[in-house]
């Protein structure tokens, strides 16, 4: 008597008892047909698992590309929001304290968000005075969290502009002791 | 629509300069007004002397105490330091001339030579170390035509004073020092003109925003004190009923409220940056109209 297709499958996935196994053997030891029909089950496991992983990896690298490229989209989409906020900023404080001209004197095309609070700064610095410059770039950063950085970047350039200010702002400690 | 807050603090001087002004200079306009009414009757020019000269000099005593509240904000090595420096000692030479003319009389020496070339030289000082610092950022932009006019009709004043002055010395009669000291404030006041011209086209490069408002003031009071000069030397060629000492009151106080404005514009917008404006339009914070002051200055 031929095995059942669900025996050789079975049988293929190795997952017949060893009582049935024995059978089997005996069995297509002797039988042509069963033979080929488990050689083509094989071969059809075999296709069925191949092209199962090697879908299964495309699904994973499409999906991962996709992921990263949202992300990257995502920062890119930040980081411009950021850099135009800003720019936006800077654009009405010098508009406030100098006029509309000056910020199209100051504003280069694609010139970067730094570069144009950094040069506000210095103009600020110049015309209206440290103290009340920083408070205008504190006004323009003013909860930005990512330009802290460019802020302590400023302050220290501010210091190296005029150190003996700083000084007078922050005394260094062994003064105060000794006061 | 102006608001309490408007002339509260320190940086609503600009609002409470402006007022005072206007007030000052509607009541002198009455006054006029009331004396060509009377046909002339009265002599209206001993009176307005006295009081226009402690309103000239209030105004440069606080013209002086806000230039001191700016150099405060300006520590050593700051760009414009000396430059405030300079403009703070022009109004401390304005102050000692109007406190020194209230006591010894205003045609002293000291006194003329205190408001006339000493504080046009600190000024014309302190507008050059400005005009440097605005070249550095690239604000600066050379005169137009009518600004070289206008600087021209400053040298032809200043020829024709001492055209004038060197006539009366070749026909023998005797110079007094005050014509020699208002003389040598003339060149002074050409090279201001000049500068004023300079920093009128930085202001047109710049805009008007609360920083330029007191530039603007700064032009504007020398341009007025070139036409108060004129005035009071055109006059007496002219008329002889006209109250001199009235126009010259009521040319005083205009220039000294524009000085005036000078620091307190540049105190207005420091007072902004530190204690931003919560809810308030920005272009009412703390400034003056540039309209009142200079009627062709850009928004």
């Amino acid at each position: 008597m031929h095995p059942s297709t669900a025996g050789l499958v079975a049988y293929c996935d190795a997952q017949a008892g060893s009582a049935r196994r024995r059978r089997i053997d005996n069995h297509l030891s002797r039988c042509q047909q069963c033979r080929g029909e488990l050689r083509r089950i094989q071969v059809e496991k075999d296709e069925l698992s191949i092209s199962g992983i090697s879908g299964a990896t495309g699904d994973l690298k499409t999906g991962l590309t996709e992921l990263l490229s949202s992300m990257v989209a995502w920062r890119d989409g930040q980081t411009v929001g950021l850099a135009s906020g800003v720019k936006n900023r800077v654009r009405s404080q010098l508009e406030l304290y100098m006029g509309s001209p000056a910020v199209s004197l100051m504003e280069r095309p694609g010139m970067r968000a730094e570069e144009l609070l950094a040069n506000a700064c210095e103009i600020l610095d110049a015309l209206l005075g440290p103290a009340a410059a920083e408070a205008v770039r504190d006004d323009m950063l003013g909860g930005l969290r990512c330009a802290r950085e460019a802020a302590e970047t400023l302050s220290r350039a501010a210091v190296e502009r005029h150190p003996r200010a700083a000084a007078d702002k922050h005394p260094p400690r062994g003064s105060e002791k000794h006061q | 629509m102006m608001r309490k807050s408007d002339f509260e603090g320190i940086e609503s001087a600009p609002r409470w300069i402006l007022l005072f002004l206007g007030a000052n200079l509607a009541a002198g306009m009455l006054a006029v007004y009331v004396w060509h009414a009377a046909n002339l009757v009265f002599s209206i020019q001993a009176a307005s002397g006295s009081t226009s000269a402690l309103s000239v000099t209030g105004m440069a005593a606080v013209d002086l105490w806000l230039c001191l509240v700016v150099l405060r904000g300006f520590p050593a090595g700051a760009p414009l330091r000396s430059a405030w420096l300079l403009i703070t000692l022009a109004a401390a030479a304005r102050v000692v001339s109007g406190v020194m003319g209230s006591l010894s009389g205003s045609g002293a020496p000291a006194v003329l030579a205190a408001g006339g070339p000493i504080q046009l030289a600190l000024l014309a000082a302190g507008i050059f170390t400005l005009l440097r610092v605005l070249r550095r950022f690239g604000f600066c932009r050379e005169p137009g035509t009518a600004d070289w006019a206008v600087s021209g009709i400053a040298v032809l004043f200043t020829l024709c004073r001492l055209g004038e002055v060197a006539a009366e010395w070749l026909a023998g009669r005797p110079i007094p020092l005050e014509t020699w000291i208002s003389l040598a404030g003339l060149p002074i006041l050409c090279v201001l003109f000049l500068e004023a011209m300079l920093l009128r086209q930085s202001v047109v490069r710049i805009g008007n925003g609360l920083i330029t408002r007191g530039w603007v003031a700064l032009v504007c009071g020398i341009f007025l004190t070139g036409a108060g000069e004129l005035t009071l030397w055109v006059i007496p060629h002219y008329s002889q009923t006209l109250p001199l000492a009235m126009f010259g009151a009521l040319i005083r106080l205009p220039i000294a409220a524009a000085f005036a404005l000078v620091p307190a514009s540049q105190v207005a917008a420091q007072r902004r940056a530190t204690k931003p404006a919560n809810g308030q339009p920005e272009d009412l914070a703390g400034g003056t109209d540039h309209r009142l002051l200079w009627p062709v200055m850009p928004r």
